[in-house]
C-alpha cells in the first residue's frame, strides 16, 4: 500500500476528527445547522404553538358541551330559534371566518413572502462553490465542477460557506434532502434544480432520497461533511488526483482482477482504464466512511460481503452477486482498501 | 292513441336532457385536459411543430369543419319537429344530418391515416398529443353518428315520449360536438413554426 | 311521526298494490337485475367493506414490516405493491364507493322524499362496473403484478423503461375502469338531487347530506377527467410508444404530476365532503337542535370543493417551480381552509347550544371533529412553503392525511353505520359495545398516527420498506404498529356488535332517534317503494313538522299522490321544487350487469395487448347498450 504517508495521516485526522466534532448522523429537521433550517424550524415551533391552542379551543367546546348536556330549560318545541342561536352565529362568524383569516394571512405573509427568501435557490453569484449531484437508482453521484473530483454518496463542503448544489437525475425522480441544512429538492429528468447548503458548524449531516424511486429507495442515503475550509481544500485536492497504481503484492493482483473482470464495465477508477458509469466512481472509495449509499460501514467484512452478496444487503440493486472467494477476493479487497 | 302534439316542457327539461348535459360536461373536461396538455407541451418547445413535421393544412380542414357545422341546422329542426309531434319531419331531418355526418367522418378517417404516413404518432410529443386530441374528437363524432343510427332505428316504429326526449338529448350532444370540434381544430391548426 | 302503519283498509289495499308493483324478483336473479337504490346501496356496502378489509390488511402488513428496523417480513417488491395497493384501495375502492355508492345510494331518495334515483339502471351499472374494476385490479395482486410505483405513480418510475411488467398497465386500466363507475354515480346524484325531490322541497329545504353529495358529485365530475387523461397518456406511452412524458422527445415528466394533482387535490375533498354530510345528519338528531348556521354550512360544502380545484400545485413545491407560482398556490390553499373552519365551529356550536346525547353515533362525530381539526391544523402548517419543503414526502405528511382521511371520512362512516343501522335493519344496536368500539378505535388511531408527526420531523421519509437502527425512529414505529392493531380490535368489535345486533337486537321502530329528516318517517327497513305517499315538505327538518306528517296520514287515507299506477315518482324543478311531471322509472334489467361484464372483457383485452379483440368487445358493449334501451318506460 503506497501513497504519501503524510496524506494518510491527514486523511486519518479528517476522518477521525470530523465525526467527533458536532452532531453525528441524525436527520432531524428540528436540529438545524444552517440559517435556512433554523428559520424553518422556528416557523414550525410557532405554528405548533398555534395549533395546540386551536385544538384546545375545539376540544374545549366539545368538553363544555358534554358538561352542559343535562341542563334544563331546553324546550321540546323544535320550531323557531333555539336558545343561543344568535350567539352561535357570532361564534361561527368570529371563530370560523374572522379568526382564521387573521391567523392564516399572518402565517402566509411571514412564511411565503419573507422566510421563503432565505430558503429559496441561490443565484450562482452569491455562492462560493458549486457541487453537482446526480441521482441514480440507488446512489448519489457527486461532482465538483471546475475540478476532476468525482465521488459518490458522501460529499464534503466547506463550513460557513454558501454552497450551491445543482441536482439532476440519470434515471427517475429522486429527491436530495439533508434536513439539518435545508429543504428537499427533487431531481427531475431534463431539468436542473438548485438548493443552497450553508452549514454553520463542522460535522456530519445525514440526508436521504425523499422521492420514491424504486426497490431500494429506502437505502439511498448520503452524508454531507462540513469541514473547516483548509481541511476541505485538502480533501478536494486529494479527490481530484487519479488513483495510484499499487506496486505489487495482493493489491496489484486485485487491480488486475478489477481491470480485467466485470468490475470495470460498471465502475470508473480515474488513472486506469476502468471507465464504467453504471455504478459509483471508486477512485477514492477507501476514503469514504460507508458503502452502498450509507447502508453499510466501509470496513473489510462489509466490503467482502458486498462484493459477494450485494443482493442480500440491498435486494434489487443493479450490482449482481459475484462468486469470488479466497485469494481473489482478498486481492480485490486489498486493492479497493488502497484507493484512499 | 297518445297525442304528442305539444311535449315542449311546461315546467323544466326532462331528466334525459340533464343526463346528456352531464355527459357533455364530463367529456368537455377531458378535452380541456387534453388541450391544456397540448399548450403545456407547446410552451416548453422552441419550435412547434418541431422540425421535420409539416404545419397543419388550413383549407381542407376548415371546409370540412364548416360542413360538420351545417348539420347543426337539421339536428335542431329534428329536435323541434319531435317536440311538436311531427314524425315524418323528424325522420327526414335526422336522415339528412346523418348522411352529412357520416360523409364527414369517413373523409376524416381517410385523412387521419394519410397523415400518419407523413409523421407517425410515436415520433415525439407533438405527434403524440396531435393525434390523441384529433382522434378523440373523431371518436366523439363517431359516437354521435351511432346515436343517430340508433335513433332512426327506434323511430321506424313511431313516437313515444321516451324517443322524443332522446331526440332532444341527441341534438344537444351534436351541438356540443360541433363546439368541441371548432375548439379542437382551432388549437391544432394554430401550430405555426 | 311515522307513516308506517296504514290507518284504514282502503289505504292498506293501495299500499299492497304499490308493493306488488315495486317488488323485486326473488333470489339471486333479483339481485343481479335489481335497480332498487336500497339494494344497490347494500351491494356497495358489503363490497366496500370487504375491500376495506383488504386495504387494512395491506396496512397492517406494512406496519408489521416497519415495527422494527431491518426486518424481512416482506420483500422490497412486495412492500412496494402493498403500499401502492393500500392507497389505491382505500381511496378508490373504499371511501368513495362507501360514502357515495353505499350511503349515498341508500339514503338520497329517502332524504329527498323520492322513490328511486333519476336513472335506476345506470345506478346498477355503476355498481357492476365498480365490482368488476375491483376484481380487475385485485387480480394483479393475486398474480404478483400489482401496481408498485405508489398510488400517485410518478413517471419516469412508472414508465415502461423502469417498470416493464404489467403492473402499471393494471394501474392505468383499473383506474380508468373504476372512474367510469364514479363518473356515472356523480352524474346520477346531480340529476337526482336537482330533479327527484318531493314537491315542496326547495333547495333551501334540502338536507345538508344532499348538499354534501352534490358538492362531491361536481367534484368527481370535473376532477376524474384529469386522471383519465393522465392514465390514457401513460398507457399510450407504455404500449404504443408515444412520448407525452419523455423529455428526450419533447415530452414532460412534470405533465404527469400536474394532471395527477389537478385530479388529486379535489379528490381529497371528494373523500371528506360526503362524510361531512353524514356528520351533519347525525348532529341535529343527537343534539335535538337544528344545525347552527345551516345556509353557511351548505355554501361552505360547495365552496370547499370549488376552491379545491385551484390548489393542486401545493403537492409539487419541491419540483423547482418559480417562487411566484408557489406563492399563488399557497394563497389559494390558505383560502380553501376557511370553508372548513366555518363548518367546524358550526358543528361545535350545535353541540354547545343543543342537548347532546353522547351515544355511539355522536361519539364518532365528536371523535371526527377532534381528528379533522388535528389534521386540518397540520394542513394549515403546509401553507408555509418552506416548512412544506422540509416535511413533504416524510411521515409528517402521512400523519396529516391519515388524520384527515381516517378522522374526517372513516369516523363518520362508522358513526353513520351505527346511526342508520336501525333504519336499514329494523333493529337497535347494543350501546355498550358500541361505545367500547369507539374508544378502541379512537385510542388506536391516535396511537397509530400521532407518532408519525414526530418521526417525520426526525427525518423518516415515506415509502421506505425499512430504516436503520440507532437513528431514533424505532420506538415510534413500534408504537404505531401497536396502534394499528388496537384499531383493528376496535373495528372488529364494531363489526361484531352490528352482526350480533342484526340477529338479536330489539326492534327499533321507524324513528328511534327522533331524527329530523324524511327517512325516519317511513318504516324500518323501508318498503320497496320507500314512501307510500310522497311526503309534504315545508321545512329543512320535515320529521320535526307534526302538521305535515299528519297531512301525509290524511293523504294516505284518500290515496292522494300515492302514484300507484306504475313505477312512478315526481320530477320537480331544480330550484323551487315545484312538481314538473310524473316520471316513469324503469324496473329491473339484466343489461347493467351484462354491460359491465363486456367492459371488463374490453379492459382485459387492452391489458394483454389484444387490440383487435378489444375492438370487438367495444362493439359488444355498444350492442349491450342497444339491448338496454329496448325497454322503454311505460307511457303516461
Amino acid at each position: 500500500m503506497k501513497g504519501p504517508r503524510r496524506d494518510r495521516r491527514f486523511a486519518f485526522l479528517v476522518l477521525g476528527v470530523v465525526p467527533l466534532a458536532g452532531c453525528g448522523g441524525s436527520q432531524d429537521s428540528l436540529a438545524p445547522h444552517s440559517h435556512q433550517a433554523r428559520d424553518i424550524a422556528n416557523l414550525f415551533w410557532w405554528m405548533m404553538g398555534g395549533a395546540w391552542i386551536g385544538l384546545a379551543l375545539v376540544v374545549g367546546l366539545l368538553v363544555w358541551s358534554y358538561k352542559r348536556r343535562k341542563r334544563r330549560g331546553f324546550g321540546d318545541d323544535v320550531e323557531g330559534d333555539k336558545p343561543g342561536e344568535k350567539r352561535s352565529w357570532y361564534a361561527v362568524l368570529g371563530l370560523g371566518i374572522a379568526m382564521p383569516i387573521v391567523v392564516i394571512s399572518t402565517l402566509f405573509v411571514i412564511s411565503d413572502l419573507f422566510v421563503i427568501k432565505t430558503t429559496q435557490a441561490p443565484a450562482s453569484t452569491t455562492t462560493r462553490l458549486t457541487v453537482k449531484v446526480i441521482g441514480h437508482q440507488w446512489w448519489w453521484e457527486v461532482r465538483y465542477p471546475g475540478t476532476n473530483a468525482v465521488t459518490a454518496n458522501e460529499l464534503h463542503i466547506p463550513v460557513r460557506t454558501p454552497v450551491r448544489v445543482e441536482v439532476t437525475t440519470a434515471d427517475v425522480i429522486h429527491s436530495f434532502w439533508v434536513p439539518e441544512l435545508n429543504k428537499k429538492v427533487d431531481t427531475i429528468p431534463g431539468q436542473t434544480n438548485v438548493v443552497e447548503l450553508d452549514a454553520d458548524q463542522p460535522g456530519r449531516y445525514r440526508g436521504q432520497c425523499a422521492e420514491f424511486c424504486g426497490l431500494q429507495h429506502a437505502h439511498m442515503a448520503m452524508y454531507v461533511f462540513a469541514d473547516e475550509p483548509s481541511a476541505f481544500r485538502r480533501w478536494l485536492s486529494r479527490e481530484e488526483k487519479p488513483a495510484q497504481s499499487p506496486s505489487g503484492g495482493l493489491a496489484a493482483d486485485g487491480e488486475r482482477l478489477f481491470l480485467n473482470g466485470p468490475c470495470s464495465s460498471c465502475h470508473a477508477i480515474r488513472g486506469t482504464d476502468a471507465d464504467g458509469f453504471v455504478g459509483p466512481d471508486l477512485t477514492h472509495v477507501a476514503s469514504r466512511t460507508t458503502l452502498a449509499a450509507v447502508t453499510i460501514p466501509n470496513d473489510r467484512d462489509s466490503l467482502r460481503n458486498w462484493i459477494v452478496d450485494s443482493q442480500h444487503v440491498k435486494p434489487g440493486n443493479l450490482m449482481p452477486n459475484f462468486s469470488v472467494s479466497g485469494h481473489k477476493l482478498d486481492a480485490l479487497v486489498a486493492y479497493l482498501e488502497g484507493l484512499k | 292513441m297518445t297525442s304528442y302534439a305539444d311535449t315542449r316542457d311546461v315546467v323544466g327539461r326532462p331528466a334525459a336532457w340533464w343526463g346528456m348535459l352531464i355527459l357533455i360536461a364530463s367529456e368537455s373536461t377531458l378535452f380541456g385536459c387534453f388541450i391544456g396538455s397540448y399548450y403545456y407541451l407547446r410552451f416548453r418547445s422552441a419550435t412547434w411543430p418541431p422540425h421535420g413535421i409539416p404545419e397543419p393544412k388550413l383549407v381542407v380542414p376548415l371546409i370540412l369543419l364548416a360542413v360538420l357545422l351545417t348539420t347543426v341546422v337539421p339536428m335542431r329542426l329534428a329536435a323541434k319537429a319531435a317536440a311538436t309531434g311531427r314524425l315524418a319531419a323528424t325522420r327526414l331531418f335526422l336522415a339528412l344530418a346523418l348522411v352529412v355526418q357520416s360523409g364527414y367522418f369517413a373523409y376524416e378517417v381517410h385523412d387521419f391515416s394519410d397523415q400518419l404516413h407523413g409523421f407517425d404518432i410515436t415520433r415525439d410529443a407533438y405527434s403524440s398529443i396531435y393525434y390523441t386530441l384529433l382522434g378523440a374528437d373523431h371518436a366523439h363524432v363517431l359516437l354521435g353518428v351511432l346515436f343517430n343510427v340508433w335513433l332512426l332505428g327506434k323511430l321506424t316504429r313511431g313516437f313515444t315520449r321516451y324517443r322524443i326526449h332522446a331526440t332532444r338529448a341527441i341534438a344537444l350532444y351534436w351541438y356540443a360536438v360541433s363546439v368541441l370540434t371548432i375548439v379542437v381544430y382551432g388549437v391544432l391548426l394554430s401550430a405555426r413554426a | 311521526m311515522a307513516i308506517a302503519t296504514p290507518p284504514n283498509p282502503a289505504a292498506a289495499e293501495r299500499m299492497e298494490r304499490l308493493e306488488l308493483i315495486w317488488e323485486s324478483r326473488p333470489g339471486i336473479l333479483g339481485w343481479l337485475t335489481t335497480t332498487d337504490h336500497k339494494r344497490i346501496g347494500l351491494l356497495y356496502f358489503w363490497t366496500t367493506l370487504a375491500l376495506f378489509g383488504a386495504g387494512g390488511a395491506e396496512a397492517l402488513l406494512i406496519r408489521t414490516q416497519l415495527a422494527q428496523p431491518n426486518q424481512h417480513v416482506v420483500s422490497p417488491q412486495t412492500f412496494d405493491e402493498l403500499f401502492t395497493m393500500h392507497g389505491i384501495t382505500m381511496i378508490f375502492f373504499f371511501i368513495i364507493p362507501m360514502t357515495t355508492g353505499a350511503f349515498g345510494n341508500y339514503l338520497l331518495p329517502l332524504l329527498l322524499g323520492a322513490r328511486d334515483m333519476a336513472f335506476p339502471r345506470m345506478n346498477a351499472l355503476s355498481y357492476w362496473i365498480f365490482l368488476a374494476s375491483a376484481v380487475f385490479i385485485y387480480t394483479s395482486l393475486f398474480i404478483g403484478k400489482a401496481p408498485d410505483a405508489g398510488w400517485f405513480n410518478y413517471v419516469p418510475l412508472a414508465s415502461k423503461k423502469y417498470d416493464p411488467g404489467h403492473n402499471i398497465d393494471f394501474y392505468c386500466l383499473g383506474i380508468i375502469f373504476n372512474s367510469i363507475a364514479s363518473t356515472l354515480t356523480a352524474g346520477q346524484f346531480i340529476v337526482t338531487i336537482l330533479k327527484s325531490r318531493a314537491p315542496g322541497m326547495s333547495l333551501n329545504r334540502m338536507p345538508l347530506f344532499c348538499y354534501a353529495m352534490l358538492a362531491a358529485s361536481f367534484g368527481l365530475l370535473f376532477a376524474l377527467p384529469s386522471l383519465s387523461a393522465d392514465t390514457i397518456f401513460l398507457f399510450l406511452d407504455r404500449n404504443v410508444g408515444t412520448h407525452f412524458f419523455d423529455p428526450s422527445h419533447g415530452g414532460s415528466t412534470l405533465l404527469w404530476q400536474h394532471l395527477f394533482w389537478i385530479f388529486g387535490h379535489p379528490e381529497v375533498y371528494i373523500l371528506i365532503v360526503p362524510a361531512f354530510g353524514i356528520a351533519t345528519s347525525i348532529i341535529p338528531a343527537f343534539t335535538q337542535r337544528r344545525l347552527v348556521a345551516f345556509p353557511l354550512v351548505a355554501i361552505a360544502e360547495l365552496l370547499v370543493v370549488f376552491i379545491g380545484f385551484g390548489v393542486w400545485a401545493h403537492h409539487m413545491y419541491t419540483v423547482g417551480m418559480p417562487t411566484v407560482s408557489m406563492v399563488f398556490f399557497a394563497a389559494a390553499t390558505a383560502m380553501v381552509i376557511i370553508p372548513s373552519t366555518i363548518q367546524v365551529f358550526a358543528w361545535c356550536m350545535s353541540f354547545v347550544t343543543g342537548l347532546p346525547t353522547f351515544r355511539t353515533p355522536l361519539l364518532f362525530i365528536a371523535g371526527f371533529i377532534f381528528m379533522f381539526v388535528t389534521g386540518g391544523l397540520t394542513g394549515i402548517m403546509f401553507v408555509a412553503i418552506p416548512f412544506d419543503q422540509q416535511v413533504t414526502d416524510t411521515y409528517f405528511v402521512i400523519a396529516h392525511f391519515h388524520y384527515i382521511i381516517f378522522g374526517a371520512a372513516v369516523f363518520p362512516i362508522f358513526g353513520g353505520m351505527y346511526y342508520w343501522f336501525p333504519k336499514v335493519t329494523g333493529k337497535l344496536y347494543f350501546e355498550r359495545p358500541g361505545q367500547i368500539s369507539f374508544w378502541l378505535i379512537f385510542l388506536g388511531t391516535n396511537l397509530l398516527f400521532f407518532p408519525m408527526h414526530i418521526v417525520g420531523l426526525l427525518g423518516m421519509t415515506r415509502r421506505v420498506y425499512t430504516y436503520p437502527s440507532g437513528i431514533g425512529w424505532t420506538a415510534y414505529n413500534l408504537a404505531e404498529t401497536i396502534g394499528g392493531f388496537v384499531t383493528l380490535g376496535g373495528i372488529l368489535v364494531l363489526l361484531g356488535n352490528l352482526a350480533v345486533s342484526y340477529f338479536r337486537g330489539p326492534p327499533s321502530g321507524p324513528d328511534p332517534w327522533r331524527g329530523p329528516t324524511l327517512e325516519w318517517t317511513t318504516s324500518s327497513p323501508p318498503p320497496e317503494y320507500d314512501f307510500a305517499v310522497i311526503p309534504r315538505v315545508t321545512s329543512a327538518y320535515p320529521n320535526w313538522d307534526p302538521a305535515d306528517r299528519e297531512a301525509d296520514r290524511l293523504k294516505l287515507a284518500d290515496g292522494v299522490l300515492m302514484l300507484e299506477r306504475g313505477h312512478e315518482q315526481p320530477e320537480v324543478t331544480p330550484v323551487d321544487g315545484r312538481l314538473a311531471r310524473v316520471a316513469h322509472m324503469p324496473h329491473e334489467s339484466p343489461w347493467p350487469a351484462v354491460l359491465a361484464l363486456a367492459l371488463a372483457l374490453l379492459f382485459t383485452m387492452l391489458l394483454i395487448d389484444r387490440w383487435g379483440t378489444a375492438g370487438i368487445m367495444g362493439i359488444v358493449c355498444l350492442l349491450a347498450l342497444v339491448g338496454w334501451h329496448m325497454q322503454e318506460p311505460e307511457e303516461e
